[in-house]
């Protein structure tokens, strides 16, 4: 109580200085008058009574301390002051100023921006009830290649509902965009597939309603479904009402029982469903198809479990470990496949899973962390060059603080004094970096993004996590930045060096450090060079990759038919006639069919095997009309093209690339001969090879040479299939992007909006993570050599001022010209020498974690090396030019006047 | 200054000041001072100044409240009083420290 009157009082006294300095001063008069008058009263001269009256009193400057110590907060009050004096020395410098606050901006800003991206991906859990008693659950096997699977399919996913020993609750989950019927049409809304357990084991109340339950999540149950809270404002503006309302998915009705709060994201904290229906309705929603009902041999599923109260995460996986077999024999019936699983020590294990799954982790995760230690490297870099400039700086202060710390300043005191002047400029440089870090962020996480996916979500926005950070780095820096240059400037040598009165004697030894800082810069900057030269090579050489087609031009439109009526023959005759229609737009080149467009990310693979192939050889197939080849620029090397009239009557027929054709017939002709599928789920496929063509790259850039087949889309007995109609244009895609909608919802008005990619996308998309890091380090590379430019060239000039009188010495004895430029070039070419020795050495032993991020391109490479050295070199002799020839021009009679 | 007079401990200042108060008020700086060093017959050495720092401690604690007036020279001085808080806590302090001064006796009694 009396603490918090206390605190109060001073609070309130802070804001009212000279006012209870002068009402103290009144005290004291009145005070030594009364003591004066009595002393006089007691026959004292009046000179004497002031005299008694000054002792009585005791030191009225101790009393005026002691009371302002009292009064209000002397720390913070000192602070301010530092605060105030800091401010105006960088008032008085604003070109160093505004330096300073840029470099430490640029530094500060990319660290923020990436750190958010790294939090958003890598960090934050999920806003769930205690989010740490979540696990991830993954299946082990001893001869994984990729690490834990965390695919699972239904057996698994009812089976562990049941058995889930360990953990409270257990539950399974698939996302992807539902076909929603929206004024007539349906519309694609990103939505998730959830098992019973899937709500409870989230925690989350909703926020309208109930949500759903293990009882919801059984064959047969009514069609129910639950929203999410931006669903509820767009669709249904936040209609209380909403609560009974039906949704039509996939053509059939769904009620809505609740709505979820907008901080849930369901388990994936990159993909925000609209809604979310029980598991057992996948049959609804992915008509034709029917996941559920295949059982073992699709695996659809990702799944998370919450560990039960008081049992950690190893006594958990025990209980879990334990049930696999069981679970095993329950899930699977076929023995064989069990047997193979025994025999490599199948077994769920639970990972931590605060948070959620997301398989865009894994893909960002080494890129993000190379660029996050290559923005820090830059960001250290920066304030190494402030350490020397403001080094540099102290030094020409250094007959005010050399006066200071004579007159008894501490040095403490001064040190605070300097540090705060690092705070400020750290301080601006933060703001300004926190400012400017979210839209970085922001268009970082568009391109990261790329194709990734459809609806990712990256929530790149600040919270306490990101803040923390921010203060940690700021605080960091302004440590980096300020402490070396104040220990130094307050250092005793320092001062003996003042007294002696000889500035140049131990100029040698005093040039140490700041030359030892330089280099390090030097170094740093080397391997940011180095990093940027490598990246960039490796993404040229991506560029240069020929993909076995012509992309430039191309443009997918893709169909989706699966919720509409037509099947079979009128299906087929319907595509036929949407791609007449569309053959008829202007700028239309070429059009065909494929069911999955190169590098769109998704594809389709098959045991093949020959009478001479030695066993089964993976096949990349696809399904495509006539016209394919002709429209992608793919050769035709051998044998036709399919026709139109290669209908499901003639015998089926394939077309295989060179690659496969080698692979399967290996030194024959392969055109007529026969290929048997090996694993067909109807039954035995023959198909007959009429053609030989191109081989492409069909899934990223970075593939090497796999096997393709393409099968007429006249011969597929698949139920609704859906195309991608790819069209190869003259100019601008947005007329057929309009005419191909028009023509969509005229002809089949209940699919939904075809959706248009341009086939350059696709492929940048697929090196997004390649170019963003490229063009990142390039970057930081460019920045890295302007502030070392910078830097070197302020610490020689100043170095070089100071030098003045040395060199007009030498002059007056006789050096030439040339031989003082020598002298002064001779400063930064060692600093640049030993720097350059240094971050090569770093950039040699780094290489290794880069190497996996290159593609045909050495981590050693060594033209990258030498190029970054000789970039760097160009810099420091650039940056040591003015100074030199300063030096050179200086005249020996003023110099040695001046001193 | 005799052998006889003593420093004043740090806290006591504050309760003579209290009691002083109690005793007689309106104070000003002065007149407090001039009546500890009397009630102590002056046998304790008061740097006056001090006294100032200990009026704006126990102000801050809300324990005493001043008021400008006229000092008898005609100058602008603080009067300071006893607020109500003050008056409640003058029992406690006082009772606190008669516990200290009774662990100090027993402390100093010759021992047996």
């Amino acid at each position: 109580m009396d603490f918090l009157r206390t605190l109060l009082n001073r609070i309130a006294e802070l804001f009212a200085h000279a006012h209870h300095d002068r009402n103290l001063d009144d005290d004291i008069a009145a005070h030594l008058d009364l003591l004066i008058r009595d002393h006089m009263a007691n026959g004292m001269s009046e000179a004497d009574a002031r005299t008694a009256a000054l002792r009585d009193f005791g030191g009225i400057t101790q009393t005026r301390e002691t009371y302002r110590t009292q009064r209000g907060f002397p720390r913070l009050e000192q602070f301010a002051r530092d605060l105030r004096y800091a401010a105006r020395q960088l008032r008085r410098s604003p070109g160093f100023t505004l330096t300073a606050v840029l470099t430490l901006a640029l530094g500060l800003g990319a660290n923020i921006a990436v750190f958010s991206l790294l939090n958003c991906i890598l960090l934050r859990p999920l806003t769930v009830p205690n989010s740490d008693e979540l696990a991830v659950i993954t299946i082990v096997q001893n001869n994984d290649e990729h690490g834990p699977n965390n695919a699972f399919s239904a057996p698994f996913l009812r089976s562990l509902e049941k058995h889930h020993d360990g953990f409270a609750s257990i539950a399974g989950y698939s996302t992807r965009p539902f076909q929603v019927r929206d004024q007539g049409s349906n519309v694609r809304v990103p939505g998730a597939m959830v098992s019973g357990q899937f709500f409870g084991m989230l925690e989350t109340p909703p926020s309208l309603g109930r949500w759903l339950t293990p009882r919801d999540d059984r064959e047969g149950q009514a069609n129910l479904a639950v929203i999410s809270d931006s669903y509820w404002k767009t669709r249904f503006h936040r209609d209380a009402a909403v609560i009974g309302q039906t949704l039509t998915i996939a053509n059939q009705p769904f009620t809505i029982v609740g709505v979820m709060p907008s901080s849930f994201t369901g388990a994936d904290p990159t993909y925000r469903p609209e809604i979310y229906v029980p598991a057992w309705a996948e049959p609804i929603i992915e008509a034709p198809y029917n996941a559920m009902a295949e059982g073992y041999h699709s695996w659809w599923l990702r799944m998370l479990g919450r560990r039960a109260p008081g049992v950690s995460l190893e006594q958990a996986n025990a209980a879990l470990g334990a049930l696999s077999d069981g679970i095993l024999d329950e899930s699977i019936p076929d023995t064989k496949w069990i047997k193979n699983a025994r025999s490599h020590h199948f077994h769920f294990v639970g990972e931590p899973g605060s948070r959620g799954y997301s398989y865009i982790r894994e893909t960002f995760r080494k890129p993000l962390v190379v660029v996050f230690v290559l923005c820090s490297a830059m960001l250290l870099l920066a304030c190494i060059n402030l350490a020397s400039l403001l080094m540099a700086r102290a030094a020409a202060r250094e007959r005010e603080l050399a006066t200071r710390l004579a007159m008894g300043a501490s040095r403490m005191r001064l040190i605070q004094q300097l540090l705060v002047e690092s705070l400020l400029i750290a301080l601006l440089g933060t703001a300004a970096g926190l400012i400017a870090a979210p839209l970085v962020s922001r268009s970082l996480a568009t391109i990261l993004i790329g194709n990734a996916g459809d609806y990712i979500m990256l929530d790149t926005s600040l919270d306490l996590r990101v803040l923390a950070f921010v203060a940690l780095v700021a605080v960091l820096s302004t440590l980096l930045v300020g402490l070396v240059p104040a220990l130094r400037a307050t250092s005793k040598s320092l001062n003996e060096q003042i007294k002696s009165g000889s500035l140049s004697v131990h100029a040698r030894q005093h040039r140490l450090l700041p030359r030892l800082l330089m280099s390090t810069q030097v170094a740093l900057a080397l391997i940011l060079v180095t990093g940027a030269g490598l990246l960039a090579t490796s993404l040229k050489r991506l560029h240069g990759i020929d993909v076995g087609f012509q992309p430039a031009g191309l443009v997918n439109v893709r169909l989706e038919v699966d919720k509409q009526s037509r099947d079979g023959e009128a299906l087929a005759a319907w595509y036929r006639q949407y791609l007449d229609e569309l053959a008829r737009l202007p700028g239309i080149k070429a059009l065909a069919y494929v069911s999955f467009p190169p590098m769109s990310g998704s594809v389709w693979t098959e045991d093949m095997h020959t009478t001479v192939s030695r066993g089964d050889q993976q096949i990349y197939m696809n399904s495509i009309s006539t016209g394919y080849f002709n429209t992608l620029m793919i050769p035709i090397l051998a044998g036709r093209d399919f026709q139109w009239n290669d209908g499901p009557s003639s015998g089926l027929k394939i077309i295989l690339s060179d690659g496969a054709a080698q692979k399967l017939f290996p030194g024959q002709n392969a055109i007529g001969q026969s290929i048997t599928q090996t694993d067909g789920t109807e039954g035995k496929k023959v198909f007959q090879v009429v053609g030989i063509v191109g081989g492409i790259h069909y899934v990223d850039l970075r593939e090497k040479a796999l096997l393709e087949a393409y099968v007429p889309m006249t011969q597929n007995t698949d139920h609704k299939p859906s195309y991608v109609a790819v069209a190869r244009i003259d100019g601008s895609a947005a007329p057929l992007a309009t005419a191909a909608r028009q023509l969509a919802s005229r002809m089949a008005p209940e699919i939904p909006a075809p959706v248009l990619t341009q086939m350059m996308a696709n492929i940048e998309g697929t090196i997004a993570s390649e170019r963003i890091m490229a063009m990142l380090a390039i970057f930081f590379a460019i920045c890295a050599l302007l502030v070392t430019a910078i830097g070197l060239y302020g610490t020689l000039a100043y170095s070089t001022a100071r030098r003045t009188s040395e060199i007009g010495i030498r002059m007056a004895l006789g050096a030439k010209r040339a031989q003082v430029v020598r002298l002064v070039f001779r400063e930064n070419a060692s600093i640049a020498i030993y720097g350059s020795l240094a971050g090569l050495m770093a950039s040699w032993c780094a290489a290794r974690t880069l190497a996996s991020l290159l593609y045909s391109t050495s981590a050693r490479d060594p033209w990258v090396l030498l190029a970054s050295v000789f970039v760097l070199g160009l810099i420091a002799s650039a940056a040591s030019l003015v100074p030199s020839i300063r030096a050179a021009r200086i005249d020996p009679s003023t110099a040695l006047r001046s001193e | 200054m005799g052998d006889n007079k003593s420093d004043v401990l740090q806290g006591t200042l504050d309760l003579m000041v209290l009691k002083t108060l109690e005793a007689m008020s309106p104070l000003h700086g002065y007149g407090i001072a001039r009546r500890i060093e009397q009630v102590s017959s002056n046998s304790l050495v008061l740097n006056q100044g001090t006294i100032y720092p200990a009026l704006l401690r126990l102000e801050q604690r809300g324990w005493i409240k001043s008021e400008w007036g006229t000092s008898e020279t005609n100058r602008r001085a603080r009067f300071y009083s006893l607020s109500r808080i003050g008056r409640k806590k003058i029992t406690e302090e006082t009772e606190n420290w008669e516990r200290i001064a009774a662990t100090m006796a027993r402390f100093l009694a010759p021992s047996n």
